[in-house]
């Protein structure tokens, strides 16, 4: 049982951490909390690729020793750990940060139009508008 | 409303928490993911490529295309801001006379 | 050259639209000759792959020359050639009609804004030229950015609503990106062909039932699949009218491109039907969408947002198709993807074409417009017959194989429920047709005076143009549905049905 918990609870930490970013994106009233919330739910995805790559033992990074142009010892793949969910994550960071940046041109937006970032008194405002226009 | 939105993430995590029961443990050295595709990396990357840094070599080479793609994902975010937040480029010389 | 063109498709839109924007910096008028000339490059070379997919069998093609599962791979059958044709036509379609309709809408913007449209379309390209889940997701983010840029310039309320659309959007794509990871972590492996070798054995295991379910969930809120749907018809109303005309036929298919490709090529279908029965689930929920669609559609006062309760009812048709499972459904899937291409690009773009003129889109205010508008009206008029399913139009055949694919698999309650969405798409399109006959809804039966003369202030050419060659479509894949389903749906059918 307990070799059971120590083999796995670093994927519920993960699942425990998307899931507060999850109640965040949806039941916060205030937008910037449900730009937070989506952050947070997309650097849990990114760590639980992340772990995905360690390897128990004596290993080292996946950055090959060298000296000189020559190889120290000859390579065993056992020896390192696994590249490949790291170049993905790269990948994922720069897209979570790409979109947060979007995210926050359009609250400047809205927060031009409006005058208010809590999504209550911007759909009130908004039905208010469209009554004594229409 | 909070409260059923509640209900729904802890149902979602706990949909989530059961999908991690069979997964392969924390640092396996046996587990799919260490045996399959990266052992291949690990053994041809220096040869191939002549780059100590693996991550790099998979990086700027393997998966070259991803890269790619990531800077464009960060151009079109760079074009979105400034279409949404500046707006009028161009012509401006002329619309000032 | 023609061994390059898998690689070209992409980078020819990616690098034109690097290059728009010190182009139109130096003067903005050269935007739009710019773009009709890529996106003509970019058809032509997609009909040209269609053509050789057709004659020579599937194309692989590696990124770089590294071997699939360590380099990416495209890998392009018959499905990714017609989805690649039907994207760039759009495209073209959508450039020709960008000129007028940026200059009336968002006017100063172009430059940005032409070179956002034709990230979208690498975008959307990508997407269904690639061969590899986890590129899959980076062009799915490059098409959603450039999405979320254009849909936020248009219109008075069309910021929030674009900030709703990124919230659900992203947990699609992140939802999509975890699946990824639940596979990728029990087989290592991330090339789609790779894993369907490597799957079958595991699937009695929690996490590959996890990952499929994950996948399904990111996807259907990528295509507004029934309890979804809430971005769509806020965010496609308050867009401009180039975007909601190109925007809104092509991203909801692609994402159904997409669940084709994991239901049908990356898990095995028996895996939906008998392990993790979410097949049938999905059969039901594309009915309830169907029906909710359109009565959503049918309390709508205004043009543009009863079409977008419409794309949400057709994307209920096209998940039936897929559901079903059997020869008659898979290809009406297909068909209704191509019908809903090319009728939802001439709807959505007469309807600019009306906002063009007449400044809104409210029902009651289409007065006399057969004699204001002609040929937008008639245009019109063809693909209200092709969401109505009339032929020789393309949406009478794709209905015809849901049906077929219904009667084949024994659901009689789908076939009365089809029945029933098509008499409410008559009911909501023709109220729409007869506002736009005559000059006021009640007839003055006193009047004994001639009506005034009605002048004729046609949208302006470049407009008209994709609306008639959109309406042309219809008519021309309806007469040639045959010829399709021969050479593009039959290789494609999964084995098994």
């Amino acid at each position: 049982m307990l070799e059971f918990v120590i083999s796995k609870y670093n994927f519920w930490i993960y699942v425990i951490l998307m899931m507060i970013g999850l109640y965040a994106m949806l039941a916060k009233r205030n937008l910037v909390k449900k730009l937070i919330g989506m952050n947070i739910f997309q650097t849990a995805i990114i760590l639980f690729y992340v772990s995905i790559g360690v390897k128990k033992g004596n290993v080292q990074v996946p950055i090959i020793l060298t000296e000189h142009g020559h190889l120290v010892k000859a390579i065993r793949a056992a020896d390192y750990l696994n590249p490949l969910p790291h170049v993905l994550m790269l990948t994922a960071i720069v897209v979570s940060i790409a979109t947060t940046g979007v995210a926050l041109a359009v609250l400047i937006l809205i927060y031009r139009r409006y005058q208010t970032l809590n999504e209550d008194e911007i759909l009130a405002i908004r039905q208010q508008r469209r009554e004594t226009g229409a | 409303m909070k409260v059923i939105i509640l209900i729904f993430v802890i149902l979602a995590g706990g949909l989530l928490l059961y999908g991690t029961l069979d997964m392969p443990g924390w640092g396996d050295p046996h587990s799919p993911a260490s045996t399959w595709v990266s052992p291949g990396y690990i053994e041809q990357a220096y040869e191939k490529t002549e780059t100590p840094n693996i991550v790099t070599a998979v990086l700027a080479d393997y998966r070259s295309y991803d890269t790619m793609g990531e800077t464009t994902v960060i151009f079109t975010a760079a074009i979105a801001c400034a279409l949404l937040l500046r707006g009028a480029v161009g012509n401006r010389r002329k619309e000032d006379e | 050259m023609v061994q390059q063109f898998p690689a070209l498709i992409i980078i020819i839109p990616l690098f034109a639209a690097l290059i728009t924007v010190p182009l139109g910096s130096f003067n903005r008028r050269f935007c739009h000759p710019w773009l009709i000339l890529v996106m003509a490059a970019t058809g032509l070379m997609a009909i040209a792959l269609l053509g050789q997919v057709i004659a020579h069998g599937p194309i692989s093609y590696r990124m770089g020359g590294w071997q699939p599962p360590w380099g990416i791979e495209y890998r392009i059958d018959e499905l990714n050639a017609l989805m690649l044709v039907l994207i760039t036509g759009a495209g073209f379609l959508g450039a020709i009609y960008s000129g007028a309709s940026f200059k009336k809408e968002i006017d100063g913007r172009q430059t940005m804004a032409s070179s956002l449209y034709l990230m979208m379309i690498t975008g959307l390209s990508g997407i269904v030229i690639t061969g590899d889940l986890f590129n899959i997701f980076v062009f799915l983010e490059i098409a959603s950015l450039s999405g979320y840029g254009l849909i936020a310039c248009g219109g008075n309320d069309a910021p929030l609503a674009t900030f709703r659309y990124i919230i659900m959007g992203t947990i699609g794509a992140s939802c999509y990106l975890l699946g990824v990871g639940y596979l990728y972590i029990s087989t290592g492996s991330l090339n789609l062909m790779d894993l369907s070798r490597l799957l079958p054995e595991l699937y009695h295991t929690r996490v590959i039932l996890t990952a499929g379910a994950l996948m399904l969930v990111g996807i259907a809120l990528k295509m507004a699949l029934f309890p979804l749907h809430a971005w769509l018809p806020e965010a496609y109303y308050e867009a401009p009218s180039t975007v909601s005309g190109v925007a809104a036929p092509l991203y909801t298919k692609v994402a159904g491109y997409l669940m084709i490709r994991i239901i049908y090529n990356l898990f095995d279908f028996h895996f939906f039907t008998e392990i993790f029965p979410i097949l049938e689930v999905l059969g039901w929920l594309a009915i309830i969408a169907l029906l909710i669609g359109s009565l959503y559609a049918i309390a709508q006062t205004d043009l543009k947002k009863m079409l977008c309760y419409s794309v949400i009812a057709q994307v209920g048709y096209i998940v039936l198709g897929i559901a079903l499972a059997n020869r008659a459904g898979f290809s009406g899937a297909i068909l209704t993807i191509i019908n809903e291409v090319c009728t939802k690009s001439c709807i959505f773009l007469a309807t600019g074409a009306i906002i063009y003129r007449l400044g809104d889109s409210r029902i009651t205010s289409l007065g006399n417009l057969f004699r204001r508008m002609p040929i937008t009206m008639l245009a019109f008029t063809v693909g209200v017959f092709s969401m109505i399913g009339i032929p020789p139009t393309m949406g009478f055949f794709s209905k015809l194989y849901l049906i077929f694919g219904c009667l084949e698999a024994g659901h009689w309650s789908f076939i009365a429920a089809l029945l029933l969405s098509t008499i409410l798409n008559v009911v909501y399109f023709f109220r729409v047709i007869k506002a736009a006959c005559f000059e006021d809804p009640r007839p003055d039966y006193q009047r004994t005076e001639p009506y005034p003369e009605v002048a004729v202030e046609e949208a302006p050419a470049s407009m008209l143009l994709p609306v008639v060659a959109a309406a042309s479509a219809i008519v021309l894949t309806g007469l040639g549905s045959h010829w399709i389903i021969l050479n593009i749906i039959r290789p494609i059918i999964p084995a098994g049905f």
